[in-house]
């Protein structure tokens, strides 16, 4: 018998059903070994620390656990596009802080994870972890994820080469002021040449990063715990004047203390080089400049932020991770078990914290022999002892979908101002600063104000209350 | 004999009709598969523009609103005039370049062809994020290597912040592009060298033409059709940039559209606003403003190029 249309469209045929069945078949056995937890990370430090630590889990409460390592972005953008459309999704998931935003857009009952805030409530885990890390976690109120993380900023140095200069970072660099002190005296053109060759300190010239750095250490921030804006209230708009000043004085103009070394390689040669001196460092980029640099190995140290006014926080946030349970999770049980034991199992902490150099948000995981331990890449300084004592002072970071948005327009507020300051000093600046910043937190709101599904959190208020108040789960 | 012609008959209208079906049951896949992953979306599309979403169960009519608000939005102005600034760059710095290279290359005499052929395509088989990545490093301050070639070459530019200056960053972009485009258009224009008539060349020769003669009468009318191609599709390009200004611009932490979004293009705009900030609605309108825009730009080119060629 011959098919009808010959032989190739035969064989095609034959092939589409092959290849049918063959797929076909591999799902039915991948269903049939279906584990009874999917948990999905992006960082591949945590993966790398979860997969030894999974096996004592799995035996304790008899069960299976599938990891997944994505990308970042691949993670969010699948997890994303899932939600919306209930398409199947990991039973527990690690997300990026910024990722939030989006997730919590929508009403509250839309938001596609499972409150958590009574049961962080039952395990008074609101008193057992750093309160103000559940800032980023939350909306409106509720919280939908754990932190994984406090990530407090400080500033890593060449220690070597600060004492060479007689600087002592404990009394000669309290306060932001003395620090600037400092740093004109220790820039300088080392050969004459009229390139300058030491910069007290690194900081990018763009703005980017480092001022919401600061703006966080003074407790600004451009949403409250509720989710509204309130960019344009009164004390919110001085601090970010002050900060833009002081952020341009030091990138811009003959008594600049500051050069924009950049990150990852360009960073570790700048520091070797010595070209600056200090830099912002959380918790975790400690880590990553250990392994990207050993060769500065004993000739690092690390200190807590100068302060605004002394006495004041020397601390700030960078980033930050937290874990969550969709929805749709067939067994969000399991997943809080799991949760707790990943987050909140001391002798595991302990361990983490010698791989990744993250201070957990657990405050009775502190006084772990891990994280009291000397680190020989900072000159033998408990560099997890000074983490963990800046870390009940981090503030908190509120997260909406429109955080990173304001974040740009203060860029471009702050880039207006570089410009007016380089071409007509600082005559008129601040009031020029004023202006701009209005005019940022006027397209905010606008911007704001369109979204239909934040009007049950009164979102058009806002304005009044200024610095954010912490998130009482 | 009345039973045998009608079995007859069946059959014969059976076979016609299986002869009738064939050619659909053979674009089936592709009609089934183009229908869900293209047209359903295209048309959907059209509605979410109309509509504020958060997924589909939650949307909220609101008419023209979209549209209203993208026209009128500082930011996606910036991303229109960045665009177009990097069109025209496209346009008028890239392509010259490539036909020059391809001029260059189009010479019998080089034995080396076929190697600097490979060899100025080649950036163009790295993908953008890799190139953005690559270049990011590039440009930095004092230690990048292009700062430092400039400062040997012209003692200026060392400490250049290209990547956070804003009136540098659309150059940086330029510039990255133009490594990864010239010799990836530069192959159309080759091609298009090779079907020059080399008759017609001797023929202006002998009749007294210079080089420059040669080319501009001959070898650029003949080149006419790749060119006309090249210029419509490096417009098209230009218009759907994304990556490589994304992947430039985020490297080291930025947000990926530079300071002050000076490296944010239409695409970008659209990815921040529908995949950043959530709002598909808007995102969907942004993505019907960018195909107008495409859309018209060709017509004028095809027109503009048609008019050329019967006025020639």
């Amino acid at each position: 018998m011959e098919f009808p249309y010959g032989k190739a469209p035969l064989w095609i045929l034959a092939l589409a059903i092959g290849s049918g069945v063959g797929v076909m078949g591999g799902t039915l056995t991948r269903t049939r070994q279906k584990p009874d937890l999917v948990f999905a990370t992006f960082a591949k430090q945590h993966h790398e620390s979860y997969v030894t630590v999974a096996p004592d889990f799995e035996k304790r409460q008899g069960v299976t656990v599938q990891l997944q390592l994505l990308s970042g972005r691949a993670l969010t953008s699948r997890l994303q596009a899932a939600i919306l459309s209930d398409a199947p999704v990991p039973d527990c998931v690690e997300i990026p802080s910024d990722a939030m935003g989006y997730f919590a857009r929508g009403p509250l009952e839309d938001v596609g994870f499972v409150d958590l805030t009574d049961r962080v409530k039952r395990e008074q885990l609101d008193q057992r972890m750093v309160e103000s890390r559940f800032s980023m976690w939350s909306s409106r109120g509720h919280v939908f994820a754990l932190p994984h993380d406090v990530h407090p900023v400080g500033l890593a140095y060449r220690r070597d080469l600060v004492e060479q200069l007689g600087i002592n970072v404990e009394t000669d660099l309290q306060t932001w002021d003395d620090f600037v002190r400092v740093g004109r005296q220790v820039t300088r053109d080392l050969d004459g040449d009229g390139i300058i060759d030491r910069y007290m300190m690194d900081l990018p010239s763009d703005g980017s990063y480092g001022i919401e750095i600061l703006l966080l250490q003074r407790g600004i921030n451009f949403f409250d715990a509720q989710g509204r804006l309130i960019m344009d209230a009164p004390d919110v708009r001085q601090a970010v004047c002050d900060t833009i000043m002081w952020y341009l004085r030091q990138t811009r103009g003959k008594d600049r203390i500051s050069f924009p070394c950049g990150a990852g390689q360009p960073l570790s040669k700048a520091m070797i080089d010595g070209l600056c001196l200090f830099y912002f460092t959380p918790d975790w980029r400690t880590k990553i400049f250990e392994m990207d640099v050993p060769v500065l190995a004993g000739k690092m140290g690390l200190m807590p932020l100068p302060a605004w006014e002394r006495g004041g926080r020397r601390t700030s946030v960078w980033g930050g991770t937290g874990i969550a349970i969709p929805k749709a999770s067939a067994s969000p049980e399991l997943a809080w078990e799991w949760i707790k034991f990943l987050y909140l199992s001391k002798k595991d902490l302990g361990e983490r914290f010698a791989q990744t150099n993250i201070i957990p948000p657990l405050r009775e995981a502190w006084d772990l022999p891990q994280i009291q331990a000397p680190d020989r890449f900072f000159s033998n300084q408990r560099i997890g002892r000074l983490m963990a004592e800046l870390a009940p002072q981090a503030p908190p970071r509120y997260v909406t979908p429109y955080t990173s948005q304001a974040g740009t327009k203060l860029n471009e507020v702050f880039l207006n101002a570089a410009l007016r300051y380089e071409s007509s000093g600082e005559r008129g600046i601040e009031d020029y600063i004023r202006s701009e910043y209005q005019k940022a937190a006027d397209y905010m709101r606008r911007v704001v104000d369109r979204n239909a599904f934040f009007k049950d959190s009164s979102n058009k208020s806002g304005g009044g209350e200024g610095r954010a108040k912490e998130a009482r789960p | 004999m009345t039973a045998g012609i009608c079995t007859h008959t069946r059959e014969g209208r059976r076979h016609r009709m299986k002869l009738a079906a064939t050619p659909y049951l053979f674009l089936a896949p592709f009609i089934i598969l183009n229908c869900v992953f293209f047209l359903y979306p295209l048309f959907n599309s059209i509605f979410l523009a109309f509509y504020q979403t958060n997924g589909p169960k939650s949307r909220v009519f609101v008419g023209w609103d979209n549209f209203r608000f993208v026209l009128g939005d500082g930011d996606f102005h910036t991303a229109i005039v960045n665009t177009t600034i990097y069109a025209i760059a496209s346009i008028f710095i890239q392509l010259p370049l490539s036909l020059g290279l391809a001029l260059l290359l189009n010479s019998r005499r080089d034995r080396m062809k076929g190697f600097f052929r490979l060899l100025l395509f080649s950036p163009h088989l790295v993908g953008q994020i890799f190139v953005g990545v690559i270049f990011s490093v590039i440009f930095v301050p004092r230690f990048g290597l292009f700062n430092r070639f400039l400062q040997a070459l012209i003692g200026w530019g060392l400490e250049e912040r290209w990547l956070e200056n804003p009136s540098l960053v659309m150059p940086a972009i330029i510039l990255t592009s133009l490594w990864m485009y010239v010799g990836f258009n530069m192959i159309y224009f080759l091609a298009g060298l090779q079907n020059v008539e080399q008759d017609l060349v001797d023929a202006a020769r002998i009749d007294g033409a210079n080089a420059w003669h040669v080319f501009w009468n001959v070898t650029v009318p003949a080149i006419k059709p790749v060119t006309t191609f090249v210029v419509i599709m490096s417009t098209i390009g230009s218009f759907q940039l994304f990556e490589l200004p994304y992947s430039l611009l985020s490297s080291g932490g930025g947000s990926g559209f530079g300071p002050k979004n000076a490296g944010m293009t239409i695409v970008g705009y659209l990815y921040n606003t529908a995949f950043n900030t959530g709002d598909l609605g808007t995102g969907s309108a942004v993505g019907w403003l960018l195909a107008l825009i495409i859309f018209t730009i060709s017509l004028l080119q095809i027109r503009i190029s048609g008019t050329l060629k019967r006025d020639a």
